[in-house]
């Protein structure tokens, strides 16, 4: 009896899921449609399953603006993405440390600074960094968008991290401290494995919104061998009229696949049981 | 401690390494023969015949080398090269359009260029005059369009609905939009409310110079048209919404005409829309219905149309290659090779060499035809109103107002007549 | 004896800065100028293409009462309210919503990789242009939804959602909740971080599901609960990127979601009033971070962090 009801509510609960994920992927499922009807067709065939089915879109959305293709925005972008979550994932957490857990002059004024940095929207830094970058002589490079990551700049994964390291029962590090654990080697040894769900947090967030970042790029990027693939596809998109939905949406659906692949193989480490293991041990 | 050093190296190594890249790619680019950047927006076919144009430049020319910074939508283009110019790091030849009058501070005067470098002989007066602001040579017409009226075509064969005449007065064209209604399914109309367009200072501009009250005047410095005017403008739509010729206010303002997948002409629920000519073809393309063009009412008699150029080059004031600048645009505006690439994707060549070039889609046929049909309907462009950008967003704020009833035609008359005594002061 | 207490003192602050430089070096080389150079925009005039000149404060008087020769800014305090409106519903609803899907995908079934994953792709699509063209098939006036609600139910004269001025705003709520995923992984995250033996304790104890929750779950989760609030309360108060692809810019119908950083943009760049961009922007930090510091004032009665805290 016990285990034919648990099948029951198994099966109950597999189909509540998939039921609320279909209401909530009709929008993707439509892009997914419209990138294989004919570019004439997208706006008056309303349904998601295409009438005239075609591959055109995804053909001549690969060539990308004619001079430079997608397979070079798509590289461009996952050398951005990678070293942005890299750097982010890296420095964040050792800022992150130190305020959770490190005692120094200071601490409360240092993190309200932090965080205030969040506050200003960025639309009216952008002269003032622009004309920063200039003088660096890094226009044109990937560098006004890479740099910054490598000296914590983004707070919300700092203070992300400082909640989860805040959360991690402190009498473990204490111990360690008292057997002659450096303050690094406390970091390293136990914060960090600690906090894998955390880091793999970050890794994700900073791998995405560095992919969807199109603002920074379209201001630090100016000859299309260096454009990212947000930047393909504002391309097709033109204010005169001459816009190219099929392609666009055709490598819109490319473009979640990556971020899509990352997200598949990373959620995996999100399973109960990582965090405890050494605390009760 | 020891462990602390060696992050921080790793992340000195790693910076000095992206660094490093940045800067090799720095001297590649700085060390070559003169190189001019071209700002312009745009997508798929303009990039495409734009880079076969440098190509055939560069191939004529070894010295040159002419690197596009292309960027989707005008938005876009602007905020770019508006960060660029403040950051004193500007593009030789930035794209304009009809805010060009607002950058006119950090644009090079052409006029001693004109005659030599560019010649300007074989380029339409008209054309040459709108590139011409305070009196200096800024701009250098891209090629020309026109405001027209554009109607699908196959969409009233197949209600069984006459077509258009090509020019009409105002009540004939009240009159045919009736006769539309009694034709169209429900949910279909026989107009786009064009007033809630982005573009929507072109209606009524188009509006002022049939009741012979120009919007601006830059040499006064003034404006003719009044709060009565702006009023009727309103009221003339208002009309229409009463009587079901144009789309409820919920319905129009869904769709914004900035662009095929906004439109409601594309989608099927008007009948005729506006648009400029030079956007025809991409409009074509998102549909299989046809096309196609006539007139505003009332221009064949008032002579209240205009040709435009659709976009023009202009040349940075710092631009340190600005000899090397002009000769390339002389080339694409005048040669008859690059006519022939460049075709009518900015606007139909305002320069006769090119023209004669031409080469003619079916779509840019069509706008010959209305070009000549309309083109003796048509006197010179009024000067733009300074502040452009505010002028088109806040109008079309106003007219919604109106059209949703927050306010009425004659308040909202009066507020489009102090937003351009605001505009014209600022 | 002192002296020695003063040395370990600032051993102690030497070993725990060293851990802060990467940061505060980032902080003052690439952060802090530009964000004192736009305050000193704002107290300028600045029209990007000539230099700015200083007008003390009138960027700020014209915000909230006017000068003599200028009237106040009514669509300033309009894309207050609008913002406002659209922080407090999409906020709590999104928590809620994320925090609910989070403890369903915390689940062990054989396929939940694959449903994490595709809950998150609302997520990902983020800001893609996309977007605009998705949300009016499902909300304009022959959209998705009218057709079910016409069909299913038979409502007839159905409002066009997304430009009605009435309900567009309610469209890009909608959009915020729809894009969870963010909130729902750090609560995933967060769900990871408590001890399973608490839960077998209390079950031990004869503790129901809904005790669970609110015995282990909302305390043990309560810094995550936290920050997700102020992180997306303050995102929220800043939302750019969906109302302006949604309205195409705009900010439309009748500045119905002209959110604040929206008419910013639109005054900064638009308008070529970045002077006043930077004002507003000020402004934004001021309400942002009174609001964030009332919270951190609130949350130490309600966040339990681990022992020892």
């Amino acid at each position: 009896m016990q285990a034919k009801k648990t099948l029951a509510s198994r099966l109950l609960l597999n189909a509540f899921i998939i039921a609320l994920g279909l209401g909530m992927l009709y929008p993707i499922l439509w892009l997914i449609g419209a990138s294989f009807k004919p570019s004439n067709m997208i706006f008056t065939d309303a349904g998601i399953w295409p009438k005239v089915f075609t591959a055109q879109n995804y053909r001549e959305g690969w060539k990308g603006i004619g001079i430079v293709g997608f397979d070079t925005f798509f590289k461009n972008s996952f050398i951005i993405c990678l070293l942005s979550a890299f750097a982010n994932a890296v420095f964040c957490s050792l800022t992150a440390y130190a305020f959770a857990r490190l005692k120094f002059v200071g601490k409360k004024f240092w993190f309200a600074v932090m965080m205030v940095t969040l506050m200003l929207p960025s639309h009216v830094t952008t002269i003032p960094r622009y004309i920063m970058f200039r003088n660096f002589g890094w226009i044109n490079t990937f560098l006004p968008i890479i740099i910054p990551k490598f000296f914590a700049t983004d707070a919300f994964f700092i203070f992300l991290l400082v909640q989860f390291i805040r959360g991690l029962p402190r009498d473990i590090d204490e111990s360690a401290l008292i057997d002659g654990c450096s303050k690094f080697g406390i970091y390293t040894r136990i914060i960090l494995p600690l906090t894998v769900p955390a880091l793999i947090t970050t890794l994700l967030f900073s791998f995405l919104w560095t992919w969807d970042d199109f603002f920074n790029q379209l201001l630090y990027l100016t000859s299309p061998n260096r454009y990212t693939v947000p930047m393909g596809l504002r391309l097709f998109l033109d204010s005169s009229g001459m816009s190219s939905w099929g392609p666009m949406f055709a490598m819109s659906v490319l473009s979640l696949i990556p971020a899509f692949t990352l997200f598949f193989s990373l959620q995996k480490y999100f399973v109960r049981g990582i965090a405890t293991t050494g605390i009760k041990g | 401690m020891k462990k602390i050093t060696m992050v921080l190296l790793f992340a000195a190594i790693s910076a000095s390494l992206v660094f490093g890249a940045g800067t090799k790619e720095q001297a590649a680019a700085a060390g070559g023969p003169v190189t001019i950047r071209w700002a312009y927006w745009g997508s798929g076919e303009r990039v495409t015949i734009s880079q076969k144009a440098i190509e055939l430049y560069e191939s004529r020319n070894p010295g040159v080398k002419v690197n596009p910074e292309v960027s989707g939508g005008a938005g876009d283009h602007f905020v770019k090269v508006d960060t660029q110019l403040a950051g004193g790091d500007g593009p030789d030849i930035i794209q304009m359009g009809g805010n060009i009058p607002d950058y006119a501070s950090v644009l090079l005067p052409l006029d001693k260029y004109a005659g030599n470098l560019l010649n300007t002989s074989v380029i339409d007066p008209s054309a040459v005059a709108s590139g011409t602001i305070g009196g200096k040579l800024l701009g250098v017409s891209t090629g020309v369009t026109m405001p027209a009226l554009v109607y699908n075509k196959s969409l009233l064969e197949r209600v069984g609905a006459p077509l258009p005449k090509t020019a009409m007065t105002y009540d004939e064209f009240r009159a045919y939009l009736m006769t539309l209604k009694g034709k169209l399914p429900s949910g279909v109309y026989p107009m786009q409310d064009i007033g809630v367009m982005s573009s929507n200072s072109t209606p009524f501009g188009y509006w002022t110079r049939y009741n012979g009250t120009p919007l601006y005047n830059a040499a006064t410095a003034s404006t003719a048209v009044t709060a009565k005017d702006a009023q009727k403008y309103l009221e003339l739509f208002a009309d229409y919404r009463k009587n079901g010729l144009i789309p409820p206010p919920d319905v129009a303002a869904g769709y914004a005409e900035s662009n095929a997948d906004s439109s409601a002409l594309i989608a099927g629920k008007v009948a005729i829309g506006y648009l400029y000519t030079n956007q025809l073809s991409g409009y074509q393309a998102a549909t299989t219905d046809e096309l196609a063009l006539i007139e505003f009412p009332g221009a064949a008699a008032t002579k209240a149309l205009w040709q435009a150029p659709s976009q023009f080059y202009t040349i940075n004031k710092d631009s340190k290659n600005a000899d090397e600048t002009i000769k390339f645009i002389n080339f694409l505006v005048n040669d008859p090779e690059a006519a022939r690439i460049l075709g009518s994707n900015r606007g139909t060549p305002a320069s006769a060499s090119a023209r004669a070039a031409g080469s003619s889609s079916p779509v840019d046929q069509k706008i010959l035809d209305y070009m000549q049909v309309a083109g003796p309907h048509t006197s010179p462009e009024t000067d733009h109103v300074p502040n452009d950008t505010e002028f088109n967003s806040t109008l079309f704020l106003l007219y919604q107002r109106v059209a949703f009833g927050q306010i009425t035609p004659a308040q909202g008359g009066q507020q489009i007549y102090e937003l351009l005594l605001r505009l014209i002061a600022k | 004896m002192l002296d020695l207490h003063r040395k370990k003192i600032w051993k102690e602050n030497l070993g725990s800065y060293a851990f802060l430089i990467p940061w505060l070096v980032g902080f003052l080389g690439l952060t802090l100028y530009p964000m004192l150079y736009s305050l000193y925009l704002s107290f300028t005039k600045f029209n990007i293409r000539t230099p700015p000149e200083w007008i003390g404060l009138r960027n700020y008087l014209v915000m909230f009462v006017g000068t003599d020769s200028l009237p106040k800014d009514e669509r300033f305090l309009n894309s207050v309210m609008v913002t406002v409106k659209f922080v407090f519903i999409s906020v709590p609803l999104k928590l809620v919503f994320a925090l609910a899907v989070a403890m369903l995908m915390n689940k062990k079934l054989k396929l939940i990789g694959l449903y994490r994953a595709l809950y998150y792709i609302p997520t990902l699509l983020g800001g893609s242009v996309a977007i605009a063209v998705l949300w009016r098939r499902l909300f304009a006036g022959d959209g998705l939804l009218n057709m079910i609600l016409g069909s299913v139910f038979g409502m007839q004269n159905l409002p066009a959602w997304i430009s009605n001025p009435k309900y567009s705003l309610y469209t890009l709520i909608l959009l915020a909740v729809w894009q969870f995923g963010s909130p729902m992984i750090i609560f995933l995250a967060g769900l990871q971080q408590i001890p399973r033996e608490y839960y077998e304790a209390s079950s031990v104890d004869g503790a129901g599901r809904v005790r669970q929750f609110f015995a282990i779950t909302l305390p043990s989760l309560s810094p995550i609960i936290f920050f997700n609030f102020v992180m997306q309360m303050i995102s929220a108060f800043q939302s750019f990127t969906q109302a302006f692809i949604v309205s195409g810019g705009s900010g439309g119908p009748l500045d119905s979601t002209m959110f604040y950083s929206l008419y910013l943009y639109i005054k900064g760049f638009g308008f070529s009033e970045m002077g006043y961009a930077a004002a507003m922007a000020w402004v934004l930090l001021i309400i942002i971070a009174g609001l964030t510091a009332l919270s951190f004032k609130v949350s130490g009665n309600l966040v339990s962090y681990g022992s020892g805290e």
